[in-house]
């Protein structure tokens, strides 16, 4: 069983002055790409999830801010009868952590891309992936892999096999542990077992350059994703001409990492060698609707905690100027 | 240790056991000399890789932290102790079976009408799952080792332990009343690591799973 002390960081000069730095420069991106920021309190109180902090105000049960896009999508929700388009944020979130060696407090910087239901919304995807290209040479990394990935390759298959519940989740866990023999497991006896574990043999054979869209050939789903493959060409298509140096691009048809909020593209920014990803994000189109607005919605998040404490503990990732020993 | 050397953790215990005759005259074949000796990591015959040998109960959390880049563990353990790892490859070897055990004579219908039915074991997680399913309760004894001897000395009514052979049961007098599940070893990846550095994480995964297969 882990051990866990919470753990609230407290950032001594180095890593204070570059939170600071960064945070400014992620801000001025997004600024200069039309977002504007939103302050949302950092006292929630809507239903409080587990491992929020949570205390008493009086007799009401508050938390603190848990989450930049459930606290905007509240304050958007409630404040605006049309959305803003482009938001931005920065700041702390406070969540108890899944992994024992991640902060309680968590400092971060990201953006939302809203329109109205039936919108296009191919460019907003575009427009997302191409700020975050530009964050790596923004934080002074030296170089860094994007991860493009769609929620809806193992969202759509598995909801026209009217798969739900317990079985979904075990087919979705498996194929987060990159495991199919897992999902063969998952699914034996089940009428979709065969196309189930065709299609994640499928999603899990590459994880390369655009050529990994080609995997999606061998899946018995390929013309029900004809949609999805063909917006994630277009996307490459899109981007692969603006590529930074030293940022790879990578398809991972397999990205099923938090596949219960996705519903289309995701974005993932990793570095080499780095243990977590250090950007996420995508599009999510339900959450709006929840809330009672007909809007849909994408955006990403920089984790910026994760960055200083990559700053920390690999120096060699940044050019010198970010991390210099004197400036930790 | 330096960024450029690959890590991989393999199993001491049973599973090392039947792994490390496996690589022998394979590009990862561990060193023989450190192998006698009392070191824990071993030098393989590819430059840049090396092989940490570890507790089955161990390893994950080092793979799951990127120390080692992949790992070998069987997927009782793997079950057990649910981390964040990717399980890249069932290897197929190891193959054992989860069993409710109990004394000669006494059968899963005989422990179903026990009171107070108490099972001792290494695993509570599956256990647990288990009696879920079966729809009864029960008193679980942690232990770490030798559960044999649980049911000799009255401490558990029957223990819930992995069998290869049987040879280890029958030599305690116990039998197999009911399987709970199956287990072998797995192939297990660091996340950071597979997803960041794909281009030096999968061409090992690729040679393990060549020498492995070679020696099949």
């Amino acid at each position: 069983m882990a051990v866990r002390t919470p753990h609230f960081p407290d950032l001594l000069f180095g890593s204070a002055a570059r939170l600071r730095r960064w945070e400014g420069a992620l801000m001025g991106l997004l600024e200069a790409h039309g977002y504007r920021e939103l302050h949302p309190s950092l006292v929630l109180r809507e239903a409080v999830p587990e491992g929020a902090l949570r205390f008493f105000d009086g007799d009401e049960l508050v938390a603190l801010r848990w989450d930049f896009t459930v606290a905007l999508a509240g304050l958007l929700a409630r404040s605006f009868p049309t959305p803003p388009d482009r938001v931005a944020y920065a700041g702390a979130v406070f969540r108890r952590p899944v992994q024992p060696w991640e902060a309680v407090e968590r400092f971060e910087v990201g953006c939302e891309r809203i329109q109205p239901e039936g919108e296009p919304a191919a460019e907003a995807d575009v427009e997302l992936a191409r700020m975050l290209m530009a964050i790596p040479g923004l934080l002074g990394l030296k170089s860094a892999i994007l991860h493009l990935g769609n929620a809806a390759l193992v969202r759509r298959p598995l909801e026209a096999e009217g798969l739900f519940g317990e079985l979904a989740y075990a087919v979705v866990a498996a194929l987060s542990r990159r495991a199919p023999h897992r999902v063969r497991e998952a699914l034996d006896g089940h009428p979709s077992a065969k196309r189930l574990s065709a299609h994640a043999e499928a999603l899990l054979s590459e994880l390369d350059g655009p050529g990994t869209l080609a995997a999606l050939e061998a899946s018995p789903y390929a013309s029900l994703l004809e949609e999805e493959r063909s917006h994630m060409d277009r996307a490459l298509k899109a981007l692969l001409p603006i590529l930074p140096p030293n940022l790879e691009l990578r398809v991972d048809l397999a990205d099923v990492a938090g596949l219960d909020f996705y519903t289309g593209p995701t974005l993932r920014l990793w570095a080499p060698g780095a243990q977590q990803e250090l950007a996420a994000g995508g599009r999510y189109d339900r959450l709006f609707p929840g809330l009672g607005r007909p809007w849909q919605a994408a955006g990403f998040c920089v984790r910026l905690s994760r960055l200083l404490d990559l700053a920390a503990t690999r120096p060699d990732l940044f050019e010198e100027q970010g991390v210099s020993p004197s400036n930790r | 240790m330096t960024h450029s050397t690959l890590l991989i953790a393999f199993p001491k215990g049973r599973l090392g056991d039947e792994l490390v005759p496996k690589l022998a005259g394979t590009p990862l074949a561990l060193d023989a000399a450190a192998l006698k000796s009392r070191v824990l990591r071993i030098p393989t015959a590819t430059p840049g890789v090396a092989a940490l040998l570890l507790k089955g109960a161990d390893l994950p959390r080092y793979v799951a932290a990127g120390v080692a880049s992949l790992g070998i563990v069987g997927s009782d353990t793997l079950d057990e102790m649910d981390m964040d790892l990717l399980e890249l490859a069932d290897l197929g070897f190891g193959a054992c079976r989860l069993s409710l055990c109990a004394k000669a004579g006494v059968t899963l219908d005989v422990l179903r009408t026990r009171p107070h039915l108490r099972l001792a074991t290494k695993f509570p997680k599956a256990t647990e799952a288990w009696l879920t399913r079966e729809g009864l309760t029960a008193e679980l004894v942690p232990l770490s080792s030798s559960a044999e001897l649980a049911p000799l000395l009255g401490l558990a009514d029957a223990i819930v332990d992995l069998v290869q052979t049987g040879g280890t049961l029958k030599a305690h007098g116990l039998v197999e009343t009911a399987v709970l599940g199956r287990s072998s070893a797995r192939l297990v990846a660091a996340r950071g690591a597979y997803l960041s550095e794909p281009g030096r994480i999968r061409p090992l995964a690729d040679m393990l799973l060549g020498a492995l297969k070679t020696k099949a």
